[in-house]
C-alpha cells in the first residue's frame, strides 16, 4: 500500500474547505448536461473539488455567432459570448443540482456593476427563501474578464471598474467572494489589489488570451466573433508567471491559479506559484475523464517528492522574500 | 414532417465514457480512409447519425476530432474519415493494429421508424452517417434511395465505399456521374410523396436540399458539421442557428428537422 494515500489535499479559500484543490474552470464542464445525456452517476462521480458552473447574467444571452471554437498549436481558440439562459433559469435550475455533495460557486457576469448585483440578489434571494432542497452555493465568482463581449473590452482591464463591481456584490453577500481576472493587461496587479481592496476574498487567473486564427483558406478571420480568447498548454508558462506575480504582490490572499493543466503536474506548478487552488478547463475537452486523471496524478507528484501535505508545495517558486 | 419526430431522435442513448478500440481494418479511397473497429460499447446503443469523439493519436493535438458512424455491425464500428487538416490527416493515416481512444456514441440520431420511402443525400464527407442510416432503414423496410454530391473524380471515389442499391453520383467537374451539384440529381429522381429526406453536407448544400423540399413538399432531416471542442455539451461551442435559437451540434444535434436549420 502505497503511503501516498496520506498525502492530504485539503485546501482553504477564504472560509471554504476543499477536499482538494482541483475546480473546473467556469464553463468548461456542464454537470447538468452530463447527468441528463449519460449513463452513470455523474453527481456521486463529480471529480472536482467545487463547481463552477458557466457564466450567470441576468438576462439570456445568445452568444456569438458560430465558428465558435477551433483548435491551435498547443491549444484552443473560443468565442462563445457569454450564451446563458439568464438568472431566472438559472435559478430554477438549481433543486437539480441539490444532489451534488460539493459546493457551488457561481460564476456571475455582467456590463456594469448593477448586473452583477442583479444575479446575486437574485441569487441570495432564492437560496433564502423556502422551498425544494439546493446545493450548497458557497460563493461567487466575479468574471469581469470575458474577452468575447463588448467588442472585447472587459471591466477586468480597469482597476476602477473591478472595484466598483467587486463592492456592488460585497454589498449583497457575505459568501465567498472571487473576482477572476483577465490576462490581457499589461500588469495584472494594479486589477488585483483593487478587487482586494473592494472586498474580494480571492482571485481567480486567469481567464483567456485574446486572440485570432486565420481561415487558411480565405484568409479571414475563421472565428464568427473574429477574435477569440486563447487556451491551453500554450498559455501556461504565462499563467504561471501572472500568478506568481500577484502571489508575491498579495501573499495573504488565496488564488485559484488556471491556464492550460493539462496533467497533474501543472496542477503542482500553479501551486508552487503560490495558487491555493487550481483551476482545470480546456483538458476537460480531452474526455470526462480528464479530472479524476489529473488529481490521481497530482497526488503522486506530491508522493514523489515526499510532500505529506500539497501545501508544502505552495510559493515554491516564488522570489525569496516574497 | 411525422408528428413525434423530435421526440424520438432526442431519446437515442449516449455513452461519454472514453474507451480504446483496436483497428481491425483500413480501406483508402483518395483523400478518404474507411476503417473498422472493435467497439462493443459503441455498437452496444448506437443510433445511425450518432458520432464519436476521437482521440488523435499523437501529435500534440489537443481537441478530440468528431466522426460519424459510417458503419455499426455487432462489435464492428465503421468510421470514414477525410484527411482536410492535419488532426483528421493523421487519424486517416491510421494502421490496423492501432488502437484509438474514441468516446459515444454521443448526439442524437436520425429517426427511422415508420418510413417506408427514404431519400438520402451527402456531399463530400457529409455522406460518411448515411450507410449506417441506409442500413437501419433497409431493415426497417423502407425503400432507400441516395444521391452524393462530390467536388471532383477523387473526392467521388468514396463512393466505392457504399453498399447502396440506388447510388446516384454527381460531380462539380463532370468527371464521375452526373456534372454539377447533388440538387440537380435530386430534381431528375422520382420518389413517392411519402418520401423522408435525410440529407448531411456542407451548410451550403443542407440549404439546397431545404429549398428543394421544401417546393416538392418533403419533410425530413438534416445531420450538421461544426467544429466541436467537448462534444458533449459542455463548452457551447459547436452551435449552429435554428428557428429554435443557437443549438449544439454535438447535443442537440447533430440530427435536426430540416425544416429548422436555419441557413445562408
Amino acid at each position: 500500500m502505497s503511503a501516498g494515500l496520506d498525502v492530504d489535499l485539503r485546501v482553504k479559500l477564504g472560509d471554504l474547505e476543499l477536499e482538494h484543490p482541483l475546480v473546473d474552470a467556469s464553463g468548461t464542464f456542464d454537470l447538468l448536461e452530463h447527468a441528463r445525456r449519460f449513463r452513470g452517476d455523474y453527481f456521486a462521480a463529480f471529480p472536482y473539488a467545487a463547481y463552477v458552473p458557466k457564466t450567470v447574467t441576468p438576462d439570456a444571452r445568445p452568444g456569438n455567432p458560430p465558428p465558435r471554437v477551433t483548435e491551435t498549436a498547443a491549444g484552443m481558440i473560443n468565442a462563445i459570448g457569454l450564451e446563458n439562459p439568464g438568472v431566472e433559469a438559472f435559478v430554477e435550475g438549481l433543486p437539480a443540482l441539490a444532489a451534488l455533495r460539493q459546493p457551488v460557486i457561481v460564476s456571475v457576469g455582467g456590463n456594469t456593476p448593477a448586473q452583477y448585483a442583479a444575479v446575486v440578489r437574485r441569487l441570495e434571494e432564492a437560496l433564502a427563501a423556502g422551498g425544494p432542497p439546493l446545493p450548497a452555493v458557497a460563493g461567487y465568482e466575479l468574471n469581469v474578464s470575458c474577452p468575447n463581449v463588448r467588442g472585447g473590452l472587459s471591466i477586468g482591464v480597469d482597476p476602477r471598474a473591478t472595484a466598483n463591481v467587486t463592492a456592488a456584490v460585497r454589498a449583497l453577500t457575505r459568501r465567498l467572494l472571487l473576482v477572476k481576472l483577465t490576462p490581457n493587461v499589461t500588469d495584472l496587479r494594479p486589477v488585483a489589489v483593487a478587487a482586494v481592496a473592494a472586498g474580494a476574498d480571492g482571485l481567480a487567473l486567469v481567464n483567456t488570451f485574446r486572440a485570432m486564427v486565420l481561415d487558411p483558406v480565405t484568409l479571414r478571420s475563421f472565428l464568427g466573433n473574429r477574435t477569440g480568447g486563447l487556451c491551453g498548454p500554450a498559455i501556461k508558462p504565462i499563467a504561471l508567471r501572472m500568478v506568481a506575480e500577484v502571489a508575491e504582490a498579495l501573499p495573504a490572499v488565496p488564488i485559484v491559479g488556471m491556464g492550460g493543466v493539462m496533467s497533474g503536474l501543472d496542477a503542482l506548478e500553479f501551486i508552487a506559484c503560490g495558487a491555493t487552488a487550481v483551476a482545470v478547463g480546456a483538458a476537460n475537452f480531452t474526455g470526462l475523464e480528464a479530472p479524476r486523471r489529473i488529481l490521481d496524478e497530482l497526488r503522486r507528484e506530491c508522493e514523489a517528492r515526499g510532500f505529506a501535505r500539497l501545501l508544502q508545495a505552495r510559493g515554491i517558486a516564488l522570489a525569496p522574500g516574497a | 414532417m411525422r408528428p413525434g419526430a423530435h421526440e424520438e431522435h432526442a431519446h437515442a442513448e449516449q455513452w461519454a465514457a472514453t474507451s480504446r478500440s483496436r483497428v481491425v481494418a483500413v480501406r483508402r479511397y483518395g483523400a478518404f480512409a474507411a476503417i473498422e473497429l472493435v467497439a462493443p460499447e459503441v455498437t452496444a446503443l448506437a443510433q445511425p447519425g450518432q458520432f464519436v469523439m476521437v482521440t488523435v493519436p499523437d501529435g500534440g493535438f489537443l481537441l478530440r476530432r468528431p466522426l460519424s458512424l459510417y458503419t455499426a455491425r455487432g462489435d464492428r464500428m465503421g468510421l470514414l474519415i477525410k484527411a482536410r487538416g492535419a488532426g483528421s490527416e493523421r487519424l486517416a493515416a491510421v494502421a490496423v493494429g492501432e488502437a484509438l481512444d474514441l468516446a459515444g456514441p454521443l448526439g442524437t440520431g436520425f429517426p427511422t421508424r415508420r418510413v417506408s420511402s427514404a431519400l438520402l443525400v451527402g456531399g463530400g464527407i457529409g455522406c460518411a452517417p448515411l450507410q449506417f442510416l441506409a442500413d437501419a432503414l433497409t431493415e426497417g423496410g423502407a425503400q432507400v434511395t441516395a444521391a452524393f454530391g462530390f467536388r471532383d473524380g477523387r473526392q467521388a471515389r468514396v463512393a466505392g465505399a457504399f453498399d447502396l442499391p440506388r447510388l446516384w453520383v454527381a460531380t462539380e467537374d463532370g468527371s464521375v456521374g452526373r456534372r454539377g451539384l447533388v440538387t440537380d440529381l435530386l430534381a431528375a429522381l422520382d420518389v413517392p410523396a411519402s418520401t423522408t429526406v435525410y440529407c448531411c453536407g456542407p451548410l451550403p448544400m443542407v440549404a439546397a436540399v431545404q429549398r428543394w423540399a421544401t417546393a416538392v413538399g418533403l419533410g425530413g432531416f438534416a445531420s450538421l458539421e461544426a467544429h466541436m471542442a467537448c462534444g458533449t455539451g459542455s463548452c457551447h461551442g459547436c452551435v449552429v442557428d435554428t428557428s429554435r435559437g443557437y443549438l449544439r451540434v454535438c447535443s442537440e444535434g447533430p440530427v435536426f428537422v430540416l425544416d429548422e436549420v436555419v441557413t445562408p
